[in-house]
């Protein structure tokens, strides 16, 4: 039986964006259901920033289909939306006070409560200007910006960008506390692997305008493997007919294989050819990553 | 708060402008009865050519209040300020924000709204400016024995108002095309330089109320055409542009 499907908060569909000729994206395909929490991984230059900011209405895509609860981007959306910059671009000549009270003006299912409690616990200095605040407090106060505004959908690029591990570390924290708490959908973009695996539960990795893999962490754990295939003597030059074979090295006798369907018609392949042990290993999301994005040799 | 935003992003070219415009209004009554003593030295004086026909007619201007008030003032001082703080203002645009344009753009408000706000904003600062100080004219008047009319303010504000505004609507244009501060700056202040070789001057200093008691209607309605087909074009390219 099928688990029903949920609603998609953010969906595109051949998505693509050219800036000066120069592809940024090149068919994204994309689906966030509501509720999860998804870590949008690539490289630098991938197109997480460009996605995002297609999301927001921030870009116009040059073709294809980009939609947030089930529409195109506008304003009415936005308001639905709390979002964090990777610059955390906040006006510099507003006091932390001012800033709040501006954006609050903006959403009318503004959580007071909420404005209170991480003022409390992010120690912010109400009445300094941002200009005056380090980058972790300026992060801190966008979070908070974002988080008090009632949103339905949290987009953050790179929300830890720049920041000491410690400082990372709590703003890792506070976005976990917030939506344990809070009912909500969270779309974030990094390349700090670690990050990801510790607060997100469904993953996307862009590479050179695509996404390459997409699903949920528990899926992709099982799914994805190594199989360490070892022969009595040299190893057969070969390539494996079953599916999911992503990559293949042979080194002397043994033959790695990494594959995102699962060992078993490997094993069974790697048998018929006189292997004398298959291993199969977990792997962890950085090889994942690493694998899928890493150029062909 | 987009009208707040746009005062504390704007209100030191404004302060800065009122203060200017405001003392070079009190200025020109207050120098007026010196001016009086050195018009009384001219007759001795040589004037030939073009540029001794200018100062012929200035002097001449100047025998009485309205036309010294007209010549150094209406025609002179204000457009000059006038013109340079539409386009101070102007350039103040969304794209040059130095920092808080991505969440500006992440606010549940759309771009038209923030242009409409930004240049509303901005517009009402420039007709404070064009037209408050010069009060201080009528105000400060009988001071020094001389009056004023106040329909005269009225008219001259109006005109160099509108007449300004394409300045303003012309640099808010160029920063929806360029993201930096200088670039819309420099154009707009090297198009101010050529303008009154289109008789832009005769417009915005109300020449023809001042000689002929007639508005220049036509001059005025160019003037609020152009400006609203810059800021229409300005509003297409904030629309269409990426961030």
């Amino acid at each position: 039986m099928h688990e029903p499907m949920a609603e998609l908060i953010v969906e595109t569909s051949e998505l693509r964006k050219s800036y000066d000729g120069v592809e940024a994206l090149r068919g994204l395909d994309l689906q966030l259901p509501a509720g999860s929490i998804c870590g949008f991984l690539g490289k630098n230059g991938a197109g997480k920033t460009t996605t995002i900011k297609i999301l927001l209405g921030l870009a116009h895509p040059t073709s294809g289909v980009a939609r947030v609860f089930g529409s195109a981007i506008d304003a009415s959306a936005r308001q639905r939306i709390g979002f964090v910059s990777e610059e955390k671009d906040l006006y510099g000549y507003m006091t932390v006070d001012d800033m709040i009270r501006f954006t609050a003006a903006f959403f009318p299912r503004w959580r007071a409560d909420l404005q209170q409690r991480y003022v409390r616990k992010f120690d912010l200095p109400l009445m300094r200007k941002v200009k005056e605040l380090s980058r972790g407090t300026r992060t801190k106060l966008a979070l908070l910006l974002a988080f008090c505004r009632g949103a339905e959908l949290l987009i953050f690029d790179e929300p830890t960008s720049g920041l000491d591990p410690a400082m990372a570390n709590d703003v890792l924290q506070a976005i976990i506390g917030h939506v344990a708490n809070e009912a909500m959908t969270v779309f974030f973009s990094s390349h700090q692997i670690a990050e990801v695996d510790q607060i997100a539960d469904r993953v996307v990795i862009i590479d050179r305008g695509r996404s390459i893999v997409a699903g949920t962490l528990d899926d992709l754990r099982e799914k994805f493997c190594r199989i360490e295939i070892v022969f009595g003597g040299e190893a057969p030059a070969v390539t494996f007919r079953a599916p999911g074979v992503l990559r293949t090295k042979r080194m002397g006798r043994v033959i790695s294989v990494f594959s995102n369907a699962g060992a078993d018609d490997i094993a069974a392949e790697a048998s018929a050819l006189g292997a004398v042990s298959v291993d199969v290993m977990p792997v962890t999301l950085k090889e994942i990553f690493l694998e899928s994005v890493s150029e062909e040799e | 708060m987009l009208w707040y935003k746009s005062w504390l992003e704007t209100r030191w070219r404004f302060i800065i402008g009122m203060a200017l415009v405001l003392c070079s209004a009190a200025g020109t009554v207050i120098t007026y009865p010196h001016i009086q003593q050195l018009i009384a030295l001219t007759p001795t004086m040589d004037f030939s050519g073009p540029l001794g026909k200018e100062i012929r007619e200035g002097i001449e201007l100047a025998r009485t209040f309205r036309g010294f008030v007209w010549s150094n003032w209406y025609h002179q001082n204000l457009p000059h300020l006038a013109t340079l703080f539409a386009i101070l203002l102007g350039t103040a645009g969304l794209l040059s924000e130095s920092r808080g344009a991505l969440f500006t753009l992440s606010l549940p408000v759309s771009r038209n709204r923030l242009l409409g706000v930004r240049a509303a904003a901005g517009l009402g600062e420039l007709f404070v400016l064009t037209f408050v100080p010069s009060f201080l004219i009528p105000l400060f008047a009988p001071a020094i024995g001389e009056s004023y009319s106040i329909t005269s303010v009225i008219v001259h504000g109006l005109c160099a108002f509108i007449a300004a505004s394409v300045f303003f609507a012309f640099a808010l244009w160029l920063s929806t095309i360029w993201s930096d501060l200088w670039r819309p700056l420099l154009v707009a202040l090297g198009v101010a330089l050529v303008s009154p070789l289109a008789g832009f001057s005769k417009v915005i200093s109300g020449e023809t109320w001042f000689r002929s008691g007639q508005l220049p209607w036509g001059g005025l309605l160019a003037s609020a055409a152009i400006s609203a087909v810059l800021y229409s074009l300005a509003a297409r390219n904030l629309t269409r542009r990426d961030f």
